[in-house]
């Protein structure tokens, strides 16, 4: 009886003291997301410091507003136009003049969806153009991007591709498409990890 | 406090022992001593006091001869001077009581740096729990710890004891789709915060698994070594998840790892009295124990710290990952986010209906593990 | 102040009383003092290079220490299967067995604390869970209820037997009025101590073969047959070692208190075998592991294949009146009670909590010498504990010890 007694008073009272959802007010971790993001105010963190000496520039896509790296000024001997004075076609048939661009390898898609002019102008090197024409600024080479990735580039404006400049606080800066993907190869490279863990081999031997 | 900091920032501990071995030994004056407050009085504590007085006097006869080139540690210094008469009387009484010899410091012949050394660890042995720490209290043992290192290792640390933002809630979420297995995040883990090296001790683990099979955590390989993203199959990362309702907290028989306002779980190092029952409680692999005396190479040390985060762990105590505490607090993103070249990892604040994290568990289909035991993880995982 | 004095004088008689003795005596306490230091050489290593000297490891990361602790709170709780007809229902036959029952209580619990103490990572910073200077988690850990009941138990079962003592010392009867509360409080709190540290396990979401309704019932059961299978034990060698008188039909009391709880034990264990293999999920992995190995590992084999052969054939032999009261057949089942629960609730409840772990991963544990000299050296600290303990009460009980003043003031303080 004595037993029976404390063995329940021992349960009453963790019941009591140890009530393990004691923030009590939600229910689950998604309701108080949602709650308690109702008066959102600014917590003031900012990561503009870490985006460093990058350039950027703000593009609004749809409701998403935010900063992506300049393109223009990290491309060797931009413009384009210093060498490509001319029509591609006449360039290339020039006798004596040099070759240039000779390392740049295709392996996007395959030579039916793609060649260089997918998406280069011959008569207009300084920018890029759309499958229908339209002219492309280089500063916004995703547009070209989005004409086949389409779900990718959707996820990239929302977030959930790519990678942030400096860090999760506003601004909000991500990377562009070109910053990790070689527009002319775009797959990314397979590679040994980076590290080896020995100490875990000897505890599971 | 600001003033405890800008004082500190003058940083003549290398050059000139004395000036500053009062100073951040034990937060200055003896009204701002934070682990003075904490504890209840000790014999140990009134000789630590009193000694630093006289330590204290010491360097202001030195100081008066030299003559006075800093002003404002001067004026610092002349505080504490008001109530050493008090800080004697201390003296005279726990000598008479004979409890003297509590201490090295209490040799006149070691060195002014031993003593320090001494009297730093003696009220970093008995100092009180961070979490219940006012905020002078807390800026006191940063300060202490800086000192510490600098006696020690004659290099300068730069610790912060920045604490939970209002309107944050710090979520994690992982692309199964884009994990390529490369463990460039498990590196620079171990970089960012200072593990052990020769245990190779590391928060992160990524699972291998095999396409068509589902998740089968007991047959994917965790410490793989091979070309990758190897044929057919998929990598999954997991870490702490910094649970919502953290059964590892709820056991901890001390309350040396709690759940901060921002949702950051993280461990006071020196409370910690190494049960290792959280690690027991813990269903996700979360928690690390340093089972001998963590060691990292000098040159390698992260040096910029955060109390609950990086900052050099002993022998015995618990630690875990803490969304790289130093960096996310400030902004940043953890390391393991930065190092990830496939951009499958994405961190931001739950609370800020416009951040990345928000879109993505808003827009696609997310899950969690082991949902069922109710603990609420702050990490999702998702593919394209 | 006549208390005071009788109290004095009783400490300073007991302590001439345990440091002589027979040859046999000073050989036994020699012989546990060289353990104890071997042990304490091997706990210096321990805090010196830190827990890394152990066995243990992320994935196992209790071992030998928590095992053994784990076994000891059932044997310090058993003490209470004697006290409660004694102090309570006024059974005669168990005076002479409860205060050995609860010196036994008391070194286990000593045994206790230290393996806890062993485990740690920072008993330098032990303090931190004294109440009042250091944070306590109270209702919420299940390890901060173990400390204040255990230490609590500790505190009663002082407590009781030294007043008795103290007053037989005196050569006074001991009050009932005084010390039946305490026993009363002590066998509740005996359960109690159980079952928080079965809930210790029993409470973790994470280890699904601790999260389990049956362990703590089952700590109960598997404890009053091993403590008391302890206490026949020392009882009969109590009776070999000392003119201290313990009666056949004690013994057979006890007894028959092993044989019920070890029968109950069983019941249950077929109950939890049926249960992690009849429907096997991936919950059961850790029996599977524990009875036939996965993926190769089979390190706990041998020894939960020892201790179920071992606890049936105990169990069997026992339930035969014939068999139990032949006293032989008795102190073999005992000893073997003891060491398959030792094994089962040791090393079988705890290790394959931990395998395989939360992701499945599978790390084996084995003991390291340091780990088992340490254990040793505690195990020879409670032996020490008791035999002193014991030697102390049957001196008292017998009247070798006596308050030798004036027993007039026997009416005064009556």
């Amino acid at each position: 009886m004595k037993t029976f007694g404390i063995v329940c008073s021992l349960i009453m009272l963790c019941g009591l003291f140890s009530c393990k959802h004691k923030e009590g007010e939600y229910h689950s971790l998604k309701e108080k997301i949602e709650e308690e993001s109702k008066h959102y105010a600014d917590p003031g963190i900012s990561s503009e410091a870490y985006i460093g000496d990058i350039n950027t520039i703000e593009i609004t896509e749809g409701e998403h507003t935010f900063l992506i790296p300049e393109r223009k000024s990290q491309i060797k001997s931009f413009a384009c136009t210093e060498c490509h004075s001319k029509p591609l076609e006449q360039m290339q048939n020039e006798p004596g003049e040099q070759k240039a661009h000779w390392d740049i390898k295709m392996n996007h898609a395959n030579a039916n969806a793609m060649n260089c002019a997918t998406c280069h102008n011959g008569n207009d090197m300084d920018n890029l153009h759309s499958l229908t024409g339209n002219t492309i600024d280089f500063n916004q080479s995703y547009q070209l991007c989005a004409q086949c990735h389409n779900n990718q580039v959707e996820d990239w404006k929302g977030g959930a591709h790519g990678k942030n400049i400096g860090g999760w606080a506003k601004p909000r800066a991500a990377f562009t498409c070109v910053n990790c993907h070689n527009p002319h190869e775009p797959q990314i490279a397979s590679k040994w990890p980076a590290r080896f863990n020995t100490e875990k081999v000897k505890e599971r031997k | 406090m600001g003033d405890k900091k800008k004082w500190f920032q003058l940083d003549l501990g290398l050059n000139k022992k004395q000036p500053n071995a009062g100073t951040c030994g034990c937060g200055k004056t003896s009204g701002g001593c934070g682990s003075h407050a904490a504890e209840p009085p000790k014999t140990g504590h009134a000789i630590s006091s009193a000694e630093f007085d006289a330590a204290v006097e010491q360097e202001l006869t030195q100081e008066t001869m030299v003559g006075q080139t800093r002003k404002d540690g001067f004026q610092q210094v002349f505080d504490v001077k008001m109530d050493r008469r008090s800080a004697f009387r201390k003296l005279t009484a726990s000598l008479l009581v004979g409890a003297g010899a509590v201490h090295t410091s209490c040799s006149v012949t070691a060195g002014e740096e031993t003593k320090e050394k001494a009297q730093l660890d003696w009220e970093e042995q008995f100092k009180g729990n961070y979490k219940l720490m006012t905020e002078e209290e807390k800026q006191a043992t940063v300060d202490r710890l800086v000192r510490s290192y600098q006696l020690r290792k004659k290099e300068n640390i730069k610790m912060t004891a920045t604490d939970a933002s209002k309107d944050v809630l710090f979520g994690y979420a992982f692309n199964i789709s884009k994990c390529q297995g490369y463990m460039d995040c498990v590196s620079a883990c171990v970089k960012e915060n200072n593990q052990d090296r020769n245990s190779e001790m590391q928060y992160i683990r990524i699972h291998e698994m095999k396409d068509g099979e589902g998740f089968k955590f007991n047959e994917a390989d965790d410490n793989y070594y091979h070309e990758v993203p190897a044929e057919g199959h998929f990598y999954m990362g997991t870490q702490c998840f910094h649970c919502d309702n953290p059964p590892c907290v709820e056991v901890c028989p001390v309350e040396a790892t709690w759940r901060e306002e921002d949702g950051l779980v993280v461990i006071d190092y020196d409370w910690c009295i190494g049960c290792r029952y959280c690690m027991a409680a813990c269903p996700y692999d979360g928690r690390r124990f340093n089972w001998s005396k963590p060691e990292v190479p000098e040159e390698e040390v992260n040096k910029n710290q955060h109390y609950l985060g990086n900052r050099l762990r002993k022998k015995g105590v618990m630690e875990k990952c803490t969304f790289c505490v130093q960096r996310s607090r400030s902004g940043k993103d953890p390391a393991c986010v930065e190092a990830c070249p496939t951009g499958a990892r994405i961190f931001g604040n739950l609370l800020d209906p416009d951040s990345t994290i928000r879109w993505v568990l808003e827009n696609k289909q997310v899950f969690r593990l082991k949902e069922d035991l109710g603990t609420e993880p702050k990490f999702w995982y998702f593919m394209d | 102040m006549e208390t005071v004095r009788a109290f004095r004088s009783m400490v300073k008689d007991s302590l001439g009383y345990i440091t002589h003795g027979s040859k046999t005596y000073h050989i036994w306490m020699i012989f546990l003092t060289v353990i104890m230091l071997i042990g304490m050489y091997c706990y210096s290593i321990q805090l010196d290079e830190g827990l890394s000297v152990t066995g243990m490891n992320d994935r196992v990361s209790w071992g030998l220490y928590i095992s053994n602790f784990t076994f000891l709170v059932g044997v310090a709780a058993a003490a209470v299967m004697l006290v409660m007809p004694t102090y309570v229902l006024k059974d005669i036959d168990f005076k002479q067995a409860v205060l050995i029952g609860e010196g036994l209580a008391v070194a286990a619990l000593v045994m206790c604390l230290a393996f806890v103490v062993a485990d740690m990572g920072g008993p330098s910073v032990l303090w931190h869970m004294i109440p009042g200077i250091g944070v306590f988690n109270f209702p919420n850990s299940m390890l901060a209820w173990d400390v204040i009941v255990l230490n609590g138990y500790l505190f009663i079962n002082i407590t009781i037997p030294l007043y008795i003592l103290f007053r037989h010392y005196q050569g006074k009867e001991a009050k009932s009025k005084i010390y039946v509360p305490g026993s009363i409080l002590s066998v509740l709190w005996a359960v109690g101590i159980h079952l928080v540290t079965a809930f210790l396990y029993e409470g973790l979401q994470a280890r699904p073969f601790w999260n389990n309704a049956l362990l703590g019932p089952r700590f109960l059961a598997s404890a009053f047959a091993a403590g008391p299978a302890l206490i026949i034990l020392v009882l009969a060698a109590i009776r070999k070692f000392s003119e201290f008188k313990i009666e056949n039909k004690t013994i057979s009391k006890i007894a028959m208190i092993v044989t019920v709880a070890a029968q109950i034990n069983l019941i249950m264990l077929v109950s939890e075998l049926f249960k992690e293999f009849y429907a096997p999920t991936h919950h059961s992995e850790s029996a599977y592991y524990l009875f036939f190995g996965l993926e190769g590992k089979t390190a706990l084999l041998p020894w939960i294949w020892t201790a179920i052969p071992l606890n049936i054939l105990a169990t069997v032999l026992l339930t035969f009146h014939k068999l139990r009261n032949n006293f032989k057949v008795l102190y073999f089942c005992c000893f073997i009670l003891f060491v398959a629960i030792w094994i089962e609730k040791g090393f079988g409840l705890i290790v394959p909590g931990f395998i395989p772990g939360p992701y499945g991963k599978i790390a084996e544990y084995t003991p390291t010498w340091i780990e088992i000299w340490v254990t040793l050296g505690i195990w020879a600290m409670g032996a020490f504990v008791f035999t002193m303990l014991a030697k102390t009460s049957i001196g008292i009980e017998l009247g070798k010890l006596r308050y030798k003043k004036k027993k007039v003031l026997e009416s005064e303080t009556a």
